[in-house]
């Protein structure tokens, strides 16, 4: 039984990985020609580099079912529920899979730092703003440096970076730890749910059926963290954290386009902000002038229907009056302040029966 | 007890084998399909400002609604998952009814809408796409049918211009935004709004679908491709598939000013239902809303609970209020085989009780 275990495993892994190459070089072939924009654009992704991080979550699930295959589900001659070592071995090849769709998601969207974090560093590197040598990957940057000299300012805008970086980075690491509770819970949700799949006829018979279980575990799992104290706590730091980030990168951005005389965001913004000011002024005088005169015509209206009414009432009355006293026994409930709506309604009403 | 797991390795190997095979020879199938269009209901724009458009849409037969009904749709997202495609639209299926439809294309806001304010919104846009349809209509006031956070919009619009709005229709609309199983509602409770909008300024659609895929990250960033391979040979499952892709992701930007708002007042202060809301100059009392009021909301919601939605009856100011409860989720409610029987007909329905 072994050996056939292992040779399963031989053969699915070498599919496996001819099919993914292929997948690879299927999309590669889809993504073109290069780069029309020549040199200065060559960091820019491709479009078969977008497809493959789209693909990434189908080649999760290839993993899942290979760490799965490789688990020996199924194959053990006798009952591994009753071996909590063999259990454990078993669900632990389940410990990866969702931390890395979490990881997949993060780094294809805009909320993913760290991939925005290096380009950052080359750029300002590269613009000459953080050239002093010291931390690893951020030179200079100790917040307890005292600052002094003609570079204070900008020291003191580094070590504000590098704290916030630092920062950052402690609360991303209390997330990632929220992640793998998950995991461990989600794991535990899943073996209670197989313990109920023991009986003949209930037993899970396919890679797919166990790994919806998988996934309605984890969600489930997941749900209630996020749904925790905890997690509110930790993702609203980590958000927070991240604005302080990028907030200082903004700062010192800003600083190179002035030295370069290019326009910045603070002044676009700074101009977007008066020129909403202006146009809501503007539609407020508007609204203000033409208010009489809508009034005007509004009243007109009204008594043009009135003098219709008295018209149609001196030629027939019988036709008026059902209406009179619709609408007099609809206000005369004996209560004040009966609502506009309905006054306009008979109103509506009677012009329609004219 | 048994083994609960009966799967033999050649089984297995089967299994992972056609997976892989149906992968690879779908693939193919994706070239050529290109962007999948909407159902693109003839329509006419009846009125345009800066990025917004008033749509009439146009059905087969003439109206034979007396009022017509104003679509207002949330920021986020667009209005097209009203009419996503031939055989899936709201739109169409209330054009069917014989309602006259007409709906709100808020358009993508960029830099130049980075001040727009809740003010500006509702006082302001939506102000003069109800009064287009008034006066285009010589009505004193219209049917307005909010989605999602656009019924928070016409909430908050029909408590401050009663005048305007004959009968209200809300679906999948947050009114509570403080119950407990409100996971967006949870996540922002400790984000420090006023630093994230002044970070970002406008906030980028692609950080509005990372939270969107967060809710469930398993299901809606991996199983759900996972399922996608079985319908690879199925073109046109598969188009329908890519269609609702398209709408999922392409998402308009939020306009900085109003994304503030929103998130402290209604998110974190609650104060839609608290009664101290205020847009602009105004104060937005749901007592002040006396028009009929139907509630649509979506048992398997899982952004819009409906506890936050059912919360409205107890705030709203109307005796005639009437709530459906629908079978589904948050967009199975206008793309689903049920939505397509049940919705526009309950909505047809209740508005011609009322006379509309």
């Amino acid at each position: 039984m072994a050996d056939q275990a292992n040779e399963f495993l031989k053969d699915y892994q070498a599919f496996a990985q001819q099919s993914w190459d292929a997948w690879m070089r299927y999309l590669q072939q889809q993504s073109g020609p290069s780069n029309p924009f020549g040199v200065g654009a060559t960091a820019m992704p491709q479009q078969g580099d977008f497809l493959a991080r789209s693909m990434a979550s189908l080649k999760a699930y290839g993993n899942w079912l290979q760490q799965a295959a490789s688990a020996g589900l199924g194959q053990q001659p006798t009952n591994p529920w009753q071996q909590p070592a063999a259990m454990q071995a078993f669900l632990s090849a389940f410990n990866q899979p969702f931390a890395q769709t979490i990881a997949g998601i993060d780094s294809a969207s805009a909320f993913g730092l760290d991939h925005q974090w290096q380009a950052w560093l080359q750029a300002m590197q590269q613009a000459g703003t953080m050239g002093v040598p010291g931390m690893a990957g951020m030179p200079g940057l100790s917040p307890q440096m005292a600052a002094f000299g003609i570079t204070r300012e900008v020291q003191l805008d580094q070590q504000a970076l590098a704290a916030a970086m630092q920062k950052y980075a402690q609360i991303n690491a209390r997330y990632q730890g929220l992640l793998q509770k998950v995991n461990a819970q989600g794991i535990t949700k899943l073996q209670e749910t197989l313990a109920q799949h023991g009986e003949p006829g209930k037993q899970v018979e396919s890679l797919k059926g166990l790994y919806d279980l998988w996934v309605d575990a984890m969600e489930e799992a997941y749900a209630e963290m996020a749904l925790s104290q905890e997690f509110r706590d930790v993702f609203g730091a980590m958000v927070n954290a991240q604005m302080d980030v990028r907030k200082l990168q903004q700062q010192q951005t800003e600083q190179v386009c002035r030295e370069l005389g290019i326009p910045t965001r603070s002044e676009v913004d700074s101009l977007g902000k008066r020129l909403q000011q202006v146009r809501r002024e503007l539609k407020t005088r508007e609204q203000a002038q033409s208010t009489p005169e809508a009034s005007l015509v509004h009243t007109l209206q009204v008594e043009i229907a009135a003098l219709k009414r008295e018209l149609a009432a001196s030629k027939g009355e019988t036709k008026v009056r059902p209406i009179e006293q619709a609408s007099g026994s609809g206000n005369g409930n004996g209560k004040p302040g009966t609502p506009s709506r309905r006054t306009k309604a008979t109103r509506s009403a009677a012009g329609k029966r004219k | 007890m048994q083994n609960p797991l009966h799967i033999e390795p050649q089984q297995a190997f089967n299994e992972i084998a056609t997976f892989q095979r149906k992968l690879a020879a779908g693939l193919q199938n994706l070239r050529g399909l290109g962007e999948q269009d909407y159902a693109n209901t003839p329509r006419e724009a009846i009125h345009s400002e800066d990025k917004l458009t008033v749509w009439h849409m146009k059905g087969h037969h003439k109206p034979t609604a007396k009022v017509p009904t104003l679509i207002v749709y949330a920021l986020v997202n667009t209005v097209w998952m009203t009419d996503l495609q031939d055989d899936r639209s709201l739109v169409r299926n209330l054009l069917d009814q014989g309602e006259d439809v007409y709906l709100i294309d808020w358009g993508y806001p960029d830099g130049a809408d980075r001040w727009l304010t809740l003010d500006d919104y509702l006082n302001g846009y939506l102000d003069r796409a109800v009064d287009a349809v008034r006066h285009r209509h010589g009505l004193d006031a219209i049917n307005l049918l909010g989605i999602c956070q656009g019924g928070t919009f016409s909430l908050c619009y029909t408590a401050m211009h009663p005048e305007k709005v004959k009968n209200l229709v809300t679906m999948v609309t947050p009114v509570d935004f403080r119950t407990s199983d409100n996971m967006l509602s949870h996540w922002v409770q400790n984000m420090d709004i006023d630093l994230f909008v002044d970070t970002l300024g406008n906030v980028p659609a692609a950080l509005m679908n990372w939270v969107y895929l967060m809710l469930k990250p398993l299901r809606l960033n991996q199983q759900k491709y996972v399922s996608l391979v079985d319908i690879l040979d199925n073109p046109q499952e598969l188009k329908n598939f890519l269609r609702m892709e398209r709408w999922i992701f392409d998402s308009p930007d939020q306009a900085g000013e109003a994304f503030r708002e929103f998130i402290k007042l209604f998110f974190q202060q609650n104060s839609l239902i608290k009664g101290d809301l205020q847009i602009g100059k105004q104060p937005v009392d749901l007592g002040m809303i006396t028009q009929p009021v139907l509630n649509i909301f979506a048992t398997q919601d899982h952004l819009v609970p409906p506890d936050a939605s059912r919360a409205l009856q107890q705030h709203v100011g109307t005796t005639d209020y009437t709530e459906v409860a629908f079978k589904g989720g948050h967009i199975g409610i206008y793309v689903s085989g049920r939505a397509q029987r049940e919705v526009a007909p309950a909505i047809h329905q209740w508005l011609r009780e009322r006379g509309a």
